[in-house]
């Protein structure tokens, strides 16, 4: 059997960028929301500290064999999109199993994760931790659909649910899908934000409201993993936005900033809304986002 | 030796035996079931693929003989029966009227595989009259409102019977013929007005039985009432014959009509509404049952969809999902019984914390919910990935937006489910709890490990299913034994996703488990972060009542237009008309004496414009 010794490499440093770059974002994020507010705030390393810390202390508890398997599940689910999205253009290493990659299945795997850690909160049987899947769970109908809408929009026009299909139709600058297909991005984009979590939609974790929702039991090495894993996860969604509209990268250095421009819409957007109720936010999504992505596939089909 | 005849034989001679075995040796009544199960198994599994029967009876001609579509749905008939009466030993253990429970359940056996063997509409209809009569009489075998709900069960399978009885008179009276042989394909022989009657009466005969709304409201309130091992058999594999039935009405009568399209573009957007609602109304139940109920009839909706787009690989994520939704429905419906037997109740606002009491139910309850969802790597997810790939390439863009939006909905009353029976505060009430016996977990193993493999190699159904699909005279579709392809060029091969989750999983399950291990120790689910109160042994920290109110608020017009009342409201018209009649049917002998006399001098005065002839 020909081991391609290129491919391994890309399979051992994806996640491991993945992890470093969806973690300086989620320091920087915490100081940007500081310095609009007027405050001094943590430094950018932060939140690296913070997951080290939480690797190198010595206690646990845990409450059963779900509780236990649920970080697994959701950095499993992390990691499996990381591998199933091209993050270079044309990459030998950083090609991974991209090349099976398929949008519908893509949508499916990012389920996985959510799923796992839902079950995983529901063990410890504290109560906040079910409000906050309850609410997730309710929120994710509502980005899902304008999300679809937008997907099948880009799909039907470019007649493949292949991403790498899709890289392959934005060569050129002006060929990026948010110049070929608007709407879809606009519904897109409105399902991204509620898809981050981050204010008016943080209604899963909602720190004043029920003690930050599903992770509260989680501590020590469960914690660590659930913030790896949120950190690889963030930047996995944000490779595949950045595909999916504006045309993926060639190389590292237009991909930070490609994903760091994208990053910062619905972190801003956060930063300057406060928080949505969930039927609010959930029938937010079910009002401009689905105008929009209907008629992105009207456009598409007429 | 092995032949169709021999089959109902063993099923309808069991039933008798395990009724009068009842009342001679008590003892034996569940070895004759279960005997008579693995003997129905074994001969459908190895029944010859050609065997025809014609049995001449009067001027009728039935026919009995094997397709591979029938064949299909005859697997799995057998199987599930097998599992669901394995799985009825132990818990209808303590039950009274074993005998009558048993001789209806291979009843029940005995008609779907006389249905799915019929090659002519009268036994088809003979036998489906059977399914519905035994599996009526399975819906009143226990609990309260079994009457009531019995009867509704009742009328709608009376209405989808006439439907199809009326449909099959029609039939006859233009063919002269009820063979299946001399029907298909001959279809365009008779005229378009008995054509569009025939396929719409058969529709609804059959859409009944698969709750297609708006006929599906029989359904919730029967899969609710009856005993748990029929309930797996009922939403199994009853639902199935419908599915059959609305298979060869589509692909052998109204695909060589003109009118094709129309009925497949009606029943797709009628299956995408079914499958959306009905995904609504189950997030909104608290009984367990009744949202598994619910559940299945959105599942059945799915099927319709892929049955009604038509494209190969449509109806192959149909018929792949049909068999898929046998098993894990049947795994849901068994975890929800064992549930039940164990704690009296299904109710998912009492029950909570089952998983360290019953850790098999919880898995295969888990594998349940995982299957459903269609989330990867199990089986679930290729029926969901060529269900969704066929009706975006065949341009159904905004049913294809109902079907997801169900389908991420489905994740909700999911969660609900294996949460708030499993997962939860572990209470006081329920800490004597003890996992079921081996003959119910068995069938639950089983049925477990057969999600997981069809879920790495879907290719293992798709060979019966694509056969089955030859029959329909369906185009062939590409697969491979794990690789699915869509007709864009896409395709998913399943050894690799399953391999990297595998591999990722399997590492980094190590790597937490190893950290720390000793130090890492269980705590009970009082000893949780409650901001620094401390709650009492009594304190009720469990959250199940109104779980998804926020989203419950959110589609609250949906929820509110129930097809129920409007059923109830056509009821009460019929009351009061009947109300009416009744001055017409005094009960008086007089006053019908005097009818009889009117009725003869009216067909004396009229008897030429009536007969022809002058009485």
């Amino acid at each position: 059997m020909n081991i391609n010794w290129l491919s391994v490499l890309g399979i051992i440093t994806t996640p491991i960028i993945a992890f470093i770059v969806g973690v300086t974002y989620g320091g920087l994020t915490r100081r940007i929301t500081a310095r609009i507010q007027n405050r001094y705030g943590p430094p950018s390393s932060q939140n690296l500290l913070d997951i080290i810390k939480l690797y190198s202390k010595e206690t646990s508890i845990q409450h059963g064999v779900m509780q236990h398997l649920g970080p697994v599940f959701a950095i499993t689910a992390s990691i499996t999109t990381l591998y199933f999205i091209p993050v270079i253009k044309n990459s030998v290493v950083f090609t991974n199993l991209s090349f099976n990659g398929d949008l519908i299945f893509l949508l499916y795997i990012m389920v996985f994760g959510s799923l796992g850690m839902a079950l995983g909160a529901g063990q410890t049987g504290n109560p906040n931790a079910a409000i906050g899947v309850s609410r997730g769970l309710s929120q994710m109908v509502g980005y899902e659909i304008p999300f679809v809408l937008s997907l099948v929009a880009i799909m039907t026009q470019f007649h493949t649910t292949s991403l790498t299909d899709l890289l392959a139709v934005q060569k050129h600058f002006a060929d990026w899908i948010i110049f070929q297909s608007p709407l879809a991005f606009i519904a897109g984009i409105l399902a991204f934000l509620g898809m981050m979590g981050y204010a008016p939609f943080d209604v899963v974790i909602a720190p004043a409201e029920i003690a930050s929702g599903p992770p509260s039991e989680f501590g020590g090495k469960y914690l660590a993993l659930m913030m790896t894993s949120r950190s690889i996860f963030t930047f996995a969604k944000l490779v595949l936005f950045t595909d999916i509209f504006l045309g993926g990268a060639s190389d590292f250095i237009t991909l930070i900033i490609k994903t760091f421009l994208l990053y910062m819409i619905p972190v801003l957007t956060g930063i300057v809304f406060p928080r949505f109720r969930t039927e609010q936010s959930i029938c937010f999504f079910w009002k401009w986002p689905l105008v929009f992505g209907v008629l992105a596939i009207l456009v598409v089909v007429l | 030796m092995i032949s169709i005849p021999y089959i109902l034989l063993i099923a309808f001679a069991g039933a008798l035996l395990s009724f009068v075995i009842h009342h001679i040796a008590p003892k034996l009544r569940t070895p004759v079931a279960l005997l008579t199960t693995v003997l129905l198994l074994y001969f459908v599994w190895a029944l010859p693929a050609n065997s025809l029967i014609n049995i001449k009876i009067g001027d009728f001609i039935l026919t009995w003989g094997t397709t591979a579509y029938g064949q299909l749905f005859g697997m799995l008939v057998a199987v599930l029966g097998f599992f669901t009466v394995l799985y009825s030993t132990d818990f209808m253990a303590s039950k009274e009227r074993l005998g009558y429970f048993y001789m209806n359940f291979l009843f029940v056996i005995g008609g779907m595989l006389g249905i799915v063997y019929s090659q002519d509409f009268i036994s088809l209809f003979f036998f489906w009259e059977i399914m519905t009569w035994s599996s009526f009489m399975l819906v009143i075998y226990c609990c309260k409102d079994a009457q009531s709900i019995g009867l509704k069960y009742f009328v709608f399978s009376a209405i989808g019977a006439y439907s199809i009885l009326i449909g099959i008179v029609l039939l006859y009276s233009s063919m002269g013929t009820l063979q299946f042989k001399n029907i298909f394909g001959h279809i365009n022989e008779i005229s378009t007005g008995i054509k569009i009657s025939v396929i719409i009466l058969m529709i609804i005969g059959f859409g009944v039985k698969s709750a297609l709304m708006p006929l599906h409201v029989w359904a919730p309130d029967a899969y609710a009432v009856s005993p748990s091992p029929f309930t797996a058999l009922f939403s199994g594999a009853l639902s199935k014959m419908g599915i059959f039935g609305i298979g060869l009405v589509l692909f052998k009568l109204a695909a060589h009509t003109g009118f094709y399209s129309y009925v497949q573009y009606t029943l797709a957007w009628i299956g995408g509404i079914t499958a959306l609602l009905a995904t609504f109304y189950a997030i909104a139940q608290t009984d367990a049952k009744k949202l598994l109920a619910y559940s299945s009839i959105g599942q059945l909706g799915y099927i319709i969809v892929g049955l009604a787009i038509g494209t190969p690989l449509s109806i192959a994520a149909a018929l792949f999902l049909a068999i898929l939704h046998a098993i894990f429905k049947s795994m849901l419906f068994m975890a929800t019984g064992a549930v039940y037997m164990r704690t009296g109740t299904t109710n998912m606002t009492e029950v909570s914390g089952l998983i360290r009491k019953m850790p098999i139910s919880f898995v295969t309850a888990l594998f349940g919910i995982i299957t459903v969802a269609g989330v990867p790597p199990l089986g679930g997810f290729a029926a969901k990935w060529m269900l969704y790939e066929s009706l975006i390439q065949s341009g159904h863009y905004f049913l294809v937006i109902v079907i997801f939006a169900a389908s991420t909905a489905a994740f909700l009353y999911l969660f609900r489910y294996i949460f708030s029976l499993f997962l939860g505060q572990e209470e006081k009430e329920w800490e004597n709890v003890k996992e079921v016996p081996w003959t119910m977990q068995i069938p639950m193993i089983l049925m477990t490990i057969f999600v997981l493999v069809i879920g790495v190699f879907p290719g293992l159904l798709l060979d019966p299913i694509s056969s089955a699909m030859q029959y329909l005279n369906v185009k062939p579709f590409d697969y491979q034994m794990s690789v699915l392809f869509n007709n864009w060029g896409g395709k998913v091969d399943m050894q690799i996703v399953v391999r990297s989750i595998a591999a990722v999983f399997i590492l980094l399950g190590i790597f937490i488990t190893i950290k720390g291990y000793r130090n890492t120790r269980y705590v009970t689910t009082k000893d949780i972060h409650t901001s620094g109160e401390i709650p009492t042994e009594n304190e009720n920290l469990t959250y199940a009542v109104d779980f998804y109110k926020p989203f419950e608020r959110s589609i609250a017009p949906l929820l509110k237009a129930s097809i129920d009342k409007v059923y109830t409201l056509t009821g009460d018209i019929f009351e009061q008309a009947f109300d009416y009649l009744r001055y017409v049917y005094t009960g008086n002998g007089q006053t019908y004496a005097m009818y009889v006399v009117l009725f003869l001098a009216i067909l004396l005065l009229f008897s030429e414009l009536i007969f022809g002839i002058i009485l």
